[in-house]
């Protein structure tokens, strides 16, 4: 990652981020950065909140941000200016209690592609929860590439062609799917091709395998990673925080820790229908032009071209119940 | 695919005659209601299999006749539960639904009555779908199993 020094300042992209420390890149080596208070205050008072911003929970800069930073004598360094973001991959935070506030969540910032992973196994695909990664990707204006991990443990078993199935559907809609398997390799010399020259971001629940599936692309990496719990077949969260890696075959990648669910943040219900590219072209078609909710309306264009086969019931469905929680 | 009604089988109101319809499994004796007890209206919302609402068309089906489900004794002459036919006012598809414990009696009766009255070329269409339309040699049937075996309405 490119670097240059601005009126003593320097400019370098956070790797890696834990609380109230940033690990920025400049020239090869991670500086140990801190928020200076001004910055903190101004992001205090632009989120235009009422209660007091918790600084456990809420977070101005992301991982992939590229910030300017005052380098100390002793090494470390004072964050004072994030630089415009060109994309950002954001959710709608978990509710730390009940009845508390949700607030915007930025996962990752400045990204070539997000990657969402799933297990064809151990544990069971979501597809509701890709569907929703790939509204957050759409809304954010970044590219997806789907990543299918653990395909060994379904080769040959019945339930093979059910997943190929789901795999296809994907692809007739545009998004590039991969099959992988970090035990047997089949797949990594596809992944690596379109990782190369991107930062990309692995999103997916615990223990489907992201940072097994590193570790087997890029061996230096050394990432720890776990199987899932034999008994329960859930993960073990054993990545615990966001942190960027520059791959050896170029690009970067930035593995995150499990995620259970994935709230959409600030996507207005009437835009929803224009984050699933397989109905994008059937907007505005509809009896009630762009008024139509594509629910009960009659002369739906969407709902009749779910009807004829055009657009997969299943994704519509998707559409409807993330319709329902925006 | 794994449905689970829980999550899906929520009170409505009939679109067909209005009525406010309790999905309690206490009232309705089903896990999946899936018609109005009044009107015995149904809704086009599943597509592969009961429960999985997964179908676009959402159009309102009608009631079009009484059959029985077919049960695993190959050998019973007549047998199996009553259920209730229901076609899309839309698109056409047929569908086979459970009758729920307060269903209308008479409703039900006027179904089978509609399902008697359908033309050589419906008849002929649910033959094809697998499904066989009670007949008039079937009304005491169809009574026994709505009122009970010492009740019969054609006295």
């Amino acid at each position: 990652m490119q670097t240059q020094t601005t009126d003593a300042k320097s400019i370098g992209v956070v790797y890696r981020k834990t609380k109230g420390r940033y690990d920025v890149h400049l020239c090869d080596a991670l500086i140990h950065c801190t928020l200076s208070a001004k910055l903190w205050k101004d992001f205090e008072l632009s989120s235009g909140r009422v209660q007091d911003v918790d600084r456990k929970h809420h977070d101005p800069i992301a991982v992939g941000d590229r910030v300017a930073f005052i380098p100390a004598d002793d090494g470390a360094g004072l964050i004072v200016e994030i630089l415009p973001r060109r994309n950002a991959l954001v959710r709608t935070s978990a509710r730390p209690m009940h009845g508390a506030h949700a607030f915007e969540q930025v996962i990752a910032a400045n990204l070539g592609q997000v990657v969402p992973v799933f297990a064809a196994t151990n544990p069971e695909p979501k597809w509701r929860m890709l569907d929703r990664l790939l509204v957050a990707a759409e809304s954010g204006g970044i590219p997806s590439l789907v990543v299918v991990t653990k395909i060994d443990l379904l080769r040959g078993q019945s339930t093979e062609k059910d997943l190929l199935v789901v795999v296809e559907r994907y692809r007739q809609i545009g998004y590039p799917v991969v099959l992988v398997s970090a035990q047997t390799g089949e797949g990594l010399d596809d992944l690596r091709q379109t990782l190369a020259g991107k930062t990309s971001v692995l999103a997916g629940k615990s223990g489907v395998g992201k940072s097994t599936l590193l570790n087997a692309l890029d061996p230096h990496l050394d990432l720890a990673a776990h199987s899932v719990n034999p008994k329960t077949g859930k993960g073990r969260h054993t990545t615990s925080h966001l942190e960027m890696y520059p791959l050896t075959f170029g690009g970067a990648v930035i593995d995150t820790p499990g995620t259970r669910e994935f709230g959409i943040w600030d996507l207005q219900p009437e835009r929803l229908a224009d984050c699933f590219p397989e109905m994008r072209s059937l907007l505005g078609r509809c009896q009630f032009g762009l008024s139509c909710t594509h629910d009960d309306e009659p002369g739906c264009a969407i709902r009749q071209a779910v009807m004829a086969g055009a657009v997969s019931p299943h994704r519509y469905q998707s559409y409807l119940r993330l319709k329902a929680d925006l | 695919m794994r449905i689970n009604f829980k999550d899906i089988n929520t009170d409505f109101t009939c679109k067909n005659c209005g009525w406010f319809v309790s999905a309690s499994m206490g009232v309705s004796g089903v896990v999946n209601r899936n018609h109005c007890p009044y009107c015995l209206y149904s809704r086009h919302v599943d597509l592969f299999e009961a429960g999985d609402r997964l179908c676009a068309c959402k159009a309102l089906m009608t009631p079009v006749g009484v059959t029985l489900k077919r049960n695993k004794d190959k050998y019973a002459l007549r047998g199996g539960e009553l259920m209730l036919v229901h076609c899309c006012t839309d698109c056409g598809a047929l569908s086979i639904n459970r009758i729920a414990a307060d269903d209308d009696t008479v409703s039900i009766l006027a179904a089978f009555e509609r399902g008697m009255g359908s033309t050589p070329q419906f008849r002929q269409q649910y033959q094809e779908a697998g499904i066989t339309l009670l007949q008039e040699p079937d009304r005491s049937l169809v009574e026994t199993c709505l009122y009970g075996a010492a009740v019969s309405l054609s006295i």
